[in-house]
């Protein structure tokens, strides 16, 4: 092995491991903290993906469409939250077929909307050379993008009023009542950050994985993976998580293919899972 | 002066509480005195709106408070539940300044507030609030309360599990409130010399509703009426 491929190996691995964090991160904050098993999760991926999909054709260009697909996502979020997630707080598997359901209605609707098969936006077409391989600038750039979101979400939810809050709701709903907090509210507002942080997702990630109904599938189970592995601290938790299991997967597959790197993922959740039955981060004393 | 009137609740269709009263006047400290589970913590429930109501109402200064807890702390009243519960995985600062922003109080300035009135949380203002001890992390849920600006304080047996002499600190920041800062407070206890420390008045309460309300040194002479009320 040259110290090119080695390099190209470790970049891939990063970039894998930034692109599923991205993924991941709105499970993070909807299942990590609310503790709302969202099996719609991925769904809200694909609603990004189309969404931003759909402006970018309009006309409007690709970063404005993100936006644009992250509001209108998170909007949804906030819908879905008022109408189906709120009556049954506290009733996990009630909770868990609804969102089923949802999820369903969703890649069905997709289906009818879209078909099966969607042309992308098209990958941005720079790279660069590291000997005799090229990487794409665009999977790069999701490095410094997954570095930028996961601290805009620690900084959130540490050092804001609305972040504090949401974490007291989150952790005693009756007791932060009981000091003047606007659960309702709050919860609604955290979860469509969450619906919003797929909703980016899905557009970030649409010139490498182009938009299709079942798109969402690819990444939730992986992502509900890495957030149980994760443990309490939710955010730094799944950070680690994912890094160690997508590079792990990444690395694998670059040198004996894919199949076998999907094996591992499964495997090296199994071992975490087996050394810290309550997530990787049980013991850590962050805050999140 | 707080009011609860003929409160009558409980948990979904089993009655806990039926027909209680009690009044505190501004500035006083009033106790709750009762056995466990004789609906002391159901009756402070009621008065924050935690549980189903059936009949009554809550006042503070002639109003009638609203239904949602939130509003009712927005409106002047505290609460310290029975076993704290502090938010775990909030550090001590956090905590404390959750409850602040929730009532749109300035938050660095209720933290240093807190941090000023009560020393012993000082060392631990970054640490999570789930690694604090007992009496630390009652010291913290009264903090968390004072940061909301309550007229009124309901406590919920504050000495419960706690060593001795946090239990003499706890007294007497009970005093220094009512005094300094002239909030109305409401304390639910089983221990008797605590209440003697801190209250005048006392209601007792027994299987639901207020049954006795009397001076805690005329309590305090009666064995029997002790023996009886309380079963101590």
């Amino acid at each position: 092995m040259d110290l090119d491929y080695l390099l190209v190996l470790l970049l891939g691995s990063v970039t894998a491991a930034a692109t599923l964090l991205i993924a991941t991160v709105g499970l993070a904050v909807v299942y990590g903290l609310m503790g709302v098993v969202n099996l719609a999760h991925g769904e809200f991926l694909m609603f990004g993906a189309y969404t931003t999909l759909t402006v970018t054709r309009m006309g409007v260009p690709f970063v404005l469409a993100i936006l644009v697909g992250v509001i209108i996502t998170s909007l949804f979020g906030a819908i879905v939250e008022v109408l189906l997630i709120k009556p049954m707080y506290g009733r996990l598997l009630d909770t868990m077929l609804a969102t089923w359901g949802l999820s369903l209605v969703l890649v069905q609707a997709a289906v009818l909307q879209f078909g099966t098969v969607t042309p992308g936006v098209g990958l941005p077409q720079w790279s660069i050379s590291i000997g005799d391989f090229e990487m794409s600038t665009y999977l790069l750039l999701m490095v410094p993008a997954a570095a930028v979101i996961v601290a805009a979400i620690y900084l959130l939810f540490t050092r804001t009023s609305y972040g504090v809050m949401a974490r007291a709701s989150i952790q005693d709903r009756q007791m932060a009542s009981a000091v003047g907090i606007e659960t309702s509210w709050i919860n609604t507002i955290t979860f469509a950050l969450g619906a919003g942080l797929a909703g980016l997702a899905g557009g970030l990630l649409l010139p490498a994985v182009p938009a299709t109904p079942d798109m969402g599938l690819l990444f939730v189970i992986k992502a509900f993976l890495i957030v149980v592995s994760a443990g309490p601290a939710a955010l730094s938790g799944t950070a680690a998580t994912g890094g160690i299991l997508a590079s792990t997967t990444s690395v694998t597959a670059n040198i004996w293919g894919s199949a076998l790197g999907d094996l591992m993922f499964f495997v090296a959740t199994i071992a975490i899972l087996r050394l810290f039955p309550l997530g990787i981060s049980h013991k850590w004393r962050i805050r999140l | 002066m707080f009011e609860i009137t003929n409160a009558t609740g409980g948990y979904e269709k089993t009655r806990i509480i039926e027909d209680a009263s009690i009044k505190v006047d501004k500035g006083e400290v009033v106790a709750l005195l009762g056995r466990n589970g004789v609906g002391k913590t159901t009756l402070f429930k009621y008065a924050m709106g935690l549980i189903d109501r059936e009949n009554g109402s809550v006042s503070l200064g002639g109003k009638e408070l609203p239904a949602a807890t939130s509003r009712r702390v927005r409106a002047g009243l505290g609460y310290v539940p029975q076993g704290r519960f502090v938010f775990p995985r909030l550090t001590v600062s956090e905590n404390i300044a959750a409850a602040a922003a929730a009532n749109r109080h300035d938050r660095k300035k209720a933290v240093a507030q807190a941090l000023e009135d009560f020393p012993l949380l000082k060392p631990k203002a970054n640490t999570l609030a789930g690694k604090l001890s007992g009496g630390q992390q009652q010291v913290l849920a009264m903090a968390r309360a004072l940061a909301t600006e309550p007229e009124v304080l309901l406590l919920d047996e504050p000495t419960e599990g706690i060593q001795p002499s946090i239990i003499d600190d706890i007294a007497g920041i009970i005093k220094t409130l009512n005094v300094e800062r002239g909030i109305s407070i409401l304390v639910a206890e089983q221990d008797l010399e605590f209440c003697r420390a801190v209250a005048k008045r006392a209601y007792v309460m027994d299987r639901g509703q207020i049954v006795d309300e009397v001076s805690i040194e005329a309590l305090l002479e009666n064995e029997e009426l002790v023996q009886r009320l309380l079963g101590v």
